[in-house]
């Protein structure tokens, strides 16, 4: 009797304390993070209404992209975040960070409550310039700053110029094992109406090496390979 | 009895379940200190790069390794100040030594299970700080970078970073071999151990200390101070597509 006594407040008092243990986790800020991967299930990507000075430029900004992946050229936002390769994505106290299998910069998203700089002081990059706030779990990013460069295309359709406007959305589902982020563009000289679209990634849990992507633009046998120009994801 | 039992319940439960509810934090520790943000090392101003490269304790050096060091200078002073080697995919990318000396400010993001340090915006060094070990350098699988393989713990406000898995080579016609500050080597048979301290808010302190019984008769140490650039933005390296490769640029770019 009194073993089953002490078995009953053995497994109350732990399943207590453990629940004590994940409510104080719960409550703090969600950790992203992780080594995240797309998967054939992961693009929830409506197609983009488009000016019409945009659809006259696709083929040209096609171009374009093709010209960055034979120069080994940072391909920047948004195929950081969509190249199908592991996204390393790194969460400190006052910036996150985001290294991406293709050829990049690495991304940084900057939470510690700074603005964005002033026009004049911002030279665009591939990337842009981002920072972030949290509002309740979820992590809201705000990207100006672009430039032309890299792989400009969008998921469904559109692409990335230096007057562009991104806002995401992050958020961790509860087993910390899916990461939704949901992406919406903003640009007037391409986009009618704003754009958005969803990618949902998965966590894995190791990561290829090397890190480090040896992009040889002069390459002989690379540039034999993508001798047929090569084209970019599309959606 | 009841209450005897209820006593041992409560112990028991403290003694296992406290240790299982925290068994994740340890582990991986999380970091003790934010070290997160851009920092541009200390440089007196020499105005130089090899002499500020240099402007450290002198190592005690293997005989070959003085040898191969005269013979650098001698080519330099004779004019192969540019290296003519081709840069392919099989050239290591990245050098530990030469990007911690750089005046490009290291761009560090500190989480709880890696540490990314690169320059600038450019992305450079990986650091496991989730418990993993080394992988088999010598296995002819791995393939080597100039950043090496590091993991990284944290004693108390330090964290100290191991390094292993440097190139043997590198694609350099005037130096083959990464150089280490003092005239030093880093290759496949050197070790490094790196102590990161904030020595104030705005203030990193970084410890190297470079062993290899080829290269030193003796561990080198050195230290590095940097300074943290509140709000700086990182600039993007976008070399132009048809340039010259960088690592000639950045060269030529230094000797003018």
């Amino acid at each position: 009797m009194a073993f089953r006594r002490f078995a009953a407040l053995l497994v109350v008092f732990t399943w207590s304390i453990s629940a004590f243990a994940q409510s104080g986790a719960t409550t703090a800020r969600p950790d992203i993070s992780g080594y995240w991967e797309l998967r054939f299930d992961s693009f929830n990507v409506p197609r983009a209404s488009l000016t019409t000075a945009a659809q006259g430029a696709l083929e040209m900004r096609r171009s374009k992209d093709q010209d960055a992946i034979r120069g080994c050229v940072n391909v920047g936002m948004p195929a950081v975040m969509d190249d199908r390769g592991v996204l390393d994505i790194r969460q400190s106290p006052s910036v996150v960070g985001m290294v991406a299998r293709a050829p990049s910069s690495t991304r940084y998203i900057y939470t510690d409550g700074r603005k964005h700089p002033d026009a004049e002081e911002l030279e665009g990059t591939t990337n842009g310039h981002s920072i972030g706030r949290w509002q309740g779990e979820v992590l809201v990013v705000d990207t100006v700053g672009f430039n032309e460069r890299g792989i400009t295309a969008i998921p469904g359709g559109g692409y990335r110029t230096s007057r562009s406007h991104l806002t995401e959305s992050y958020r961790l589902a509860a087993s910390a094992d899916q990461l939704t982020v949901t992406f919406t563009w903003t640009d007037a000289t391409v986009f009618r109406t704003p754009h958005s679209y969803t990618l949902r990634y998965y966590k894995v849990r190791s990561i290829p090496e090397p890190r480090v992507l040896n992009c040889i633009q002069n390459d002989a046998d690379r540039a034999r390979f993508l001798t047929d120009r090569p084209v970019p994801a599309r959606f | 009895m009841t209450i005897r039992a209820i006593a041992a319940g409560v112990v028991a439960s403290l003694l296992f379940a406290v240790p299982l509810a925290h068994a994740q934090e340890k582990k991986a520790a999380a970091p003790a200190a934010d070290m997160s943000g851009l920092w541009i090392v200390q440089d007196p101003g020499s105005g130089s790069w090899a002499e500020w490269f240099d402007n450290v304790p002198k190592p005690t050096l293997q005989p070959d390794i003085i040898a191969d060091n005269q013979r650098i200078v001698a080519s330099e002073t004779a004019g192969n100040v540019v290296n003519r080697m081709p840069r392919t995919a099989a050239c290591p990318v990245g050098n530990l030594p030469m990007m911690m000396a750089s005046s490009p400010p290291l761009n560090i993001v500190a989480s709880r299970d890696e540490v990314l340090i690169g320059s600038e915006s450019g992305r450079g060094r990986f650091i496991y700080t989730d418990g993993r070990s080394h992988p088999d350098v010598k296995d002819p699988s791995y393939v080597p970078s100039g950043f090496g393989h590091s993991i990284g713990h944290w004693e108390g406000d330090t964290l100290v970073i191991d390094t292993i898995g440097f190139p043997p080579r590198v694609c350099d016609s005037r130096r083959p071999v990464m150089l280490v500050p003092g005239g030093g080597r880093a290759k496949d048979t050197t070790h490094l151990v790196e102590r990161f301290r904030l020595a104030g808010p705005d203030e990193l302190s970084v410890t190297f200390t470079w062993e290899d019984s080829t290269v030193f008769l003796a561990p080198h140490t050195y230290s590095y101070t940097y300074k943290r650039l509140a709000e700086g933005i990182p600039i993007e390296n976008n070399e132009e597509p048809g340039a010259q490769p960088q690592q000639q640029y950045t060269t030529e770019k230094a000797q003018k």
